[in-house]
């Protein structure tokens, strides 16, 4: 029976209904605020897991249900929600980080005025993840796309009364535009050249997954992909468009694990994962997004090791992971990805989490002004370490087999880009035990400003269980066990595994984590020494590449005084032509008034007039 | 075929919804006799909206009937045959049960709305006149919807008109409505000699008053009598357009809803605009269509052509005359102009093969069209009871005064300017679709272009009421729940239409088949 699974369409409602309620009853009810959001979203993390039950059975068959929304000429818009065993998975995913970081939440920001408002823009957001989830068309999903777009801009900005918080939300907005504009293009495309102009996800398969037959070229394939991709590098934050994601770190830090960690910078993921048949059917499409999302996780891993401000730092460490997710894709291994994006969604919003534990004790986010908070913050210190050996790639943690799978499906299609991750991997091992040895061992090397105490437990129990999943989710899919990639795609996929992967991904990992130790534990290397022998490098990682002084120079600068050049062409000749004619509307409007004064004979002989006129217009139409 | 057969006793179960309306109007009009004077008229309103809904029902009972669900194609088709009563002059079919719905749940709704208004007016003497006026009234709408041929269209335009004479004047005690009342008569009196006029021309040419005949007989008049089939034509076009206040025929409009008690404006908007469309659509689609297959074509094209005029320039000039207007009513007068623009355009463009649901997108908008005019009108009401004055500027910083009635007005005003997520933007959209699927871009170009001229007045209304806080007037704005009944009735069906436009657009598709319900024979 799949009872649960043709009501699926209520998960996004629960969260719905929690922020219309939320709306509707205002700020004072601050205590009922935080209960009516968490339950909203127990709910839909209940409903969920009932879905995923039945989804474990399997003989279960892919369910979709939806009504028609629009009829214009023969094309019909249907709405409707889909139920995949991809799908029930991403449910499981976004309603347990929501649950916990609703619960999280209430102790965070305890103090703050508007925790209602974050309540109710959480529940938003939870609710437009879930539909973009459950979508079983492109343009639903976009529509969804765009929304948790909006919900994270209003996030992101949160606390508007900052400066940086507002610039943040600006830039995160308008940068995921410009990936917006690819993605909406190659829905256009698809829905021009898609047989009926279908849009539905279940046709695309269809229509893609048979080869090449003859429905749609090569050429038309292949740039319907990359327009799709765009809109992947925006939304999960991949080289170029990555210059958001740090930046939005100025939103509250349950914000950064839920939205900026977990689920919506996976959305890119899942899309491809969605569409992975136009991926798969284009050779070229497959390289791009494989070497982008290489490039991507080594790049950012690099500036990682030179950034120091935590919630920076796992920012760009989700950038890198986001990168290893989508060269998983590219590489033709779904499962690797979606088992990434798995891992790394309890890990990293276990990190995101935890940081904010230590920022809501000492109230700043340098890390050289922490130091020494293992023994004053114990469950924090030790959560945090099971994130961070996940996230480093440390068997048996949970982000070790996820990152193994992937190493391992690159050993076997592409050595170079294989390379590149493990160097990756390195990188992340020593930022994050960089990271670790900084803020959690050794003294403190500013005085806190008070004494620092574990936080309160509704922080910490989040804390607590997402660490049991990052050590647990894992054995989902191990080299000797692909259950998870059987189930995702049917079997059809080649498991990949192979010693080799598993030995080098393990000594990177060590070694890096040993690096960091002697550097930043034990201190018997220099912290300063790779810095000094190679100055310009040191700067070049902690400046971001200077990519952003890149994009102001070349395209904002740019941009704006091509806004100014149009500026006046406004103001001077549309301006104008708009002033000319409202002054003609106007005046005719005047006119009229006038002519129709209220004096029943003149409106007799503007009737007769106005029949001659008409007859005139017909009849003389035949003779000119 | 047509020849002509008494009535039977079964004939009038057809003639019902009539019949009820007529029979209801007689027991009113003694029962105001009999009342005591103390007694409250609203009583008569009441028992008025009841024989609205009784007709009302009969009408929906038929259409089922005649659409029977689940029956094999052949029976259906035989149901849906549609039924012609004494020798083909009346018709009862689907376009006619449509719009026969239309038209009574309009009226039901403008009798709630005078119970909530019009029994607080002073200036309206005699209250039961205002509810029993409107049966026959309604009445006369369906007949001119279901008239087969040029007499009963004419007496059923006779019936709406002089009932509705009678309730623009209803305000005695206002000067305003006095001159309203007497505009009225000497325009809609311009109007009947118009469009007696061409149907003597007509009968002249064609020897027949019957619609059913045209078809045969218009082809052949034409060859013979070109100038005077134009002649015929024209000035039934002309005289209708005074009806329907299109453009250049409109200036009565303004006036008259001015001075006429507002739901009373509001029913001369919906109901006397809906019937004299539905009279244009008709007569057209039995007559002028046909010209078009054969030596006619040049004159059957013209007669759509000069529709389509007539069209742009009710468009055009209802938005352009509206620039400028400050009196609530009147700027409605004019949207209303604007609106009949586009509800000729979907029968102006005539039926094509690629082209068919004219009539769906025209029923579409009369619908979205009454119930954002009826609740617009509605929301007047209430304003000038709050401000004793019709002006715009009691619309100022109404959403401090009652946020719930200025936000069912925006939706009304969204609707208007055919924003979405409203009716409004669907009805125009389909009308839109319509015009630009027969390649008629220059109409779609007017439709746009007044369409975003009219966003300046609308948005100033939106304006005044959410942007002004009013520091000067504080009158209390008080909603009679009969009228809030209207209002949120209307803007819920607005909102409802603006989700899901497409249950209603399928299901007058299915009902509707342009062989059996439009093309008289």
């Amino acid at each position: 029976m799949d009872q649960f699974t043709q009501t699926a369409w209520l998960i996004p409602l629960f969260p719905f209904a929690a922020f219309l309620l939320l709306t509707a009853l205002g700020r004072s009810y601050r205590r009922a605020g935080v209960m009516i959001g968490s339950v909203g979203a127990l709910a839909a993390l209940v409903m969920s897991l009932l879905v995923f039950f039945e989804r474990l059975d399997p003989d279960a068959v892919d369910y979709s249900e939806g009504f028609n929304w629009i009829t214009l000429g023969d094309y019909t818009l249907k709405i409707g929600f889909e139920v995949t065993n991809l799908n029930s998975l991403m449910l499981i995913i976004v309603t347990l980080v929501s649950f916990l970081v609703n619960v999280y939440s209430a102790g965070y920001m305890k103090k703050d005025e508007r925790i209602t408002v974050f309540y109710g823009y959480v529940a938003l957001f939870t609710f437009a993840m879930l539909g973009l989830v459950l979508s079983d068309n492109m343009l639903v999903f976009y529509i969804f796309w765009e929304l948790v777009g909006v919900c994270s801009f209003l996030l992101v900005g949160f606390w508007y009364a900052k400066p940086a918080a507002r610039a943040a939300a600006k830039k995160a907005f308008i940068v995921t535009r410009i990936g917006d504009a690819g993605l909406l293009l190659g829905i256009i495309v698809l829905f021009w050249y898609m047989p009926g102009h279908a849009l539905d996800f279940s046709s695309i398969h269809n229509v893609f997954s048979e080869g090449q037959s003859g429905a749609i070229t090569m050429s038309i394939t292949t740039s319907i992909a990359l327009l799709l991709f765009m809109g992947v590098i925006g939304k999960s934050g991949q080289f170029p468009l990555h210059v958001w994601l740090p930046d939005a770190m100025e939103g509250p830090t349950p914000i950064s694990a839920l939205i900026h960690a977990a689920t919506m910078v996976a959305a890119g993921v899942f899309l491809l994962a969605r569409t992975f048949d136009i991926f798969e059917a284009s050779a070229a499409a497959m390289h791009t997004v494989a070497y982008f999302g290489g490039f991507t996780a080594i790049f950012a891993a690099m500036v990682a090791l030179a950034q120091n401000d935590i919630k920076r730092i796992l920012a760009y460490s989700t950038i890198s992971q986001l990168g290893y997710m989508v060269m998983a894709m590219g590489l033709g291994s779904m499962t690797g990805g979606i088992f990434h994006l798995f891992t790394h969604a309890f890990f990293k919003a276990l990190l995101f989490l935890a940081a904010g534990s230590v920022i809501h004790a000492v109230h700043t986010q340098n890390i050289h002004e922490m130091g020494g908070l293992g023994s004053k913050m114990r469950i924090t210190a030790w959560t945090f370490g099971i994130g961070a050996l996940s996230l480093s790639g440390i068997p048996p943690f949970s982000g070790f087999w996820s990152k193994d799978a992937i190493l391992a499906s690159a050993l076997d299609e592409n050595p170079f880009l294989f390379v590149v991750g493990l160097a990756a991997a390195f990188c992340t091992a020593l930022y994050m035990s960089r990271l670790f040895f900084i803020v959690f061992m050794g003294k403190s090397s500013v005085r806190q400003p008070r004494e620092v105490r574990e936080s309160s437990k509704s922080m910490t129990i989040p804390l607590l269980v997402l660490a049991v999943l990052s050590v647990g989710a894992g054995f989902v899919e191990t080299p000797w066990n692909g259950w998870l990639g059987s189930w995702l795609t049917g079997g059809g996929e080649e498991v990949h595994a192979s010693a080799a992967a598993i030995i080098a991904s393990i000594a990177v990992g060590v070694l890096g984590i040993y690096v960091g130790w002697l550097m930043y534990g034990k201190g018997s290397i220099e912290r300063g020494a790779a810095a000094a022998k190679a100055p310009w490098l040191a700067n070049l990682l902690e400046r971001q590449y200077y990519i952003n002084e890149f994009y102001d120079l070349v395209i904002v600068r740019s941009v704006r005084g091509i806004g100014k050049s149009l500026a006046a062409f406004d103001e001077y000749v549309i301006g104008g032509a708009v002033r000319f004619f409202g002054f003609a509307t106007v005046t005719g409007g005047r006119m009229l008034t006038r002519m129709n004064n209220g004096q029943t004979q003149v409106f007799g002989l503007t009737a007769v007039i106005g029949l001659l006129v008409i007859i005139a217009v017909i009849v003389g139409r035949r003779f000119w | 075929m047509n020849e002509f057969m008494p009535l039977t006793w079964n004939d009038t179960l057809y003639l019902a919804p009539e019949l009820i309306l007529a029979a209801m109007f007689l027991i009113l009009i003694v029962t105001d006799l009999i009342l005591p004077l103390r007694t409250n008229r609203a009583l008569i309103g009441w028992l008025s909206l009841g024989g609205l809904l009784l007709s009302l029902g009969f009408v929906v009972w038929r259409m089922i009937d005649m659409n029977p669900s689940g029956a094999s194609a052949e029976e259906a088709a035989k149901a849906g045959q549609a039924i012609s009563l004494l020798g083909a002059s009346y018709r009862v079919d689907d376009f006619g049960n449509l719009l026969k719905i239309i038209f009574l749940i309009g009226t039901s709704l403008i009798v709630l709305l005078g119970l909530g208004s019009t029994q607080k007016d002073d200036a309206v003497a005699d209250k039961a006149e205002f509810y029993y006026l409107l049966l026959p009234a309604a009445a006369g709408a369906m007949i001119m919807a279901s008239s087969g041929n040029l007499v009963t269209l004419y007496i059923g335009l006779e019936l709406l008109s002089i009932t509705t004479y009678v309730l623009v004047g209803l305000r005695k005690r206002s000067s305003l409505s006095a001159e309203a009342a007497f505009k009225y008569v000497v325009t809609g009196g311009i109007a009947s000699a118009f469009v007696l006029f061409g149907m003597s021309y007509l009968y002249g040419v064609t020897g027949s008053v019957s619609l059913a005949d045209f078809p045969a007989a218009l082809p052949q008049a034409f060859t013979d009598y070109k100038a005077l089939v134009y002649v015929g034509f024209f000035f039934l076009i002309a005289g209708f357009g005074i009806k329907i206040a299109a453009a250049p025929f409109h200036a009565w409009a303004p006036d008259v809803y001015q001075g006429a008690p507002t739901p009373i404006s509001a029913f001369l908007a919906v109901i006397a605009k809906g019937a004299a469309l539905a009279a244009v659509f008709r007569f057209l689609y039995s007559s002028a269509f046909f010209l078009s297959g054969g030596p006619g074509k040049q004159a059957g094209d013209d007669v759509f052509f000069a529709l389509l005029v007539i069209a742009a320039a009710a468009m055009l000039v209802g938005t352009i005359s509206a620039l400028r207007q400050k009196q609530a009513k009147r700027l409605l007068a004019l949207s209303g102009v604007a609106n009949a623009g586009y509800l000729l355009v979907p029968i102006a463009i005539s039926v094509t093969i690629i082209h068919s649901n004219n009539f769906s997108e025209f029923a579409y908008y009369l619908v979205a069209y009454l119930l954002m005019n009826v609740g617009a009108f509605a929301v007047v009401t209430v304003i000038a009871r709050a401000a004793g004055h019709e002006e715009l500027k009691g619309f100022s910083g109404l959403y401090y005064r009652a946020p719930w009635t200025a936000a069912a007005m925006l939706i009304f005003i969204l609707s208007l300017s055919g924003l979405p997520v409203t009716a409004g933007f669907f009805g125009k959209l389909f009308i839109l679709l319509g015009a630009a699927s027969v390649k008629a871009y220059w109409l779609v170009a007017i439709m746009a272009v007044s369409t975003v001229i009219s966003y300046y007045f609308y948005f100033g209304i939106i304006r005044q009421m959410f942007m002004r806080s009013n520091s000067d007037e504080e009158d209390e704005v008080r909603v009679p729940a009969v009228t809030g009944v209207v209002i949120w009735i209307c803007a819920a069906a607005t909102v409802a239409l603006g989700v899901l436009p497409g249950p209603l657009m399928k299901g007058i598709d299915t009902v509707f088949s342009i062989q059996a319900d439009l093309f008289v024979r």
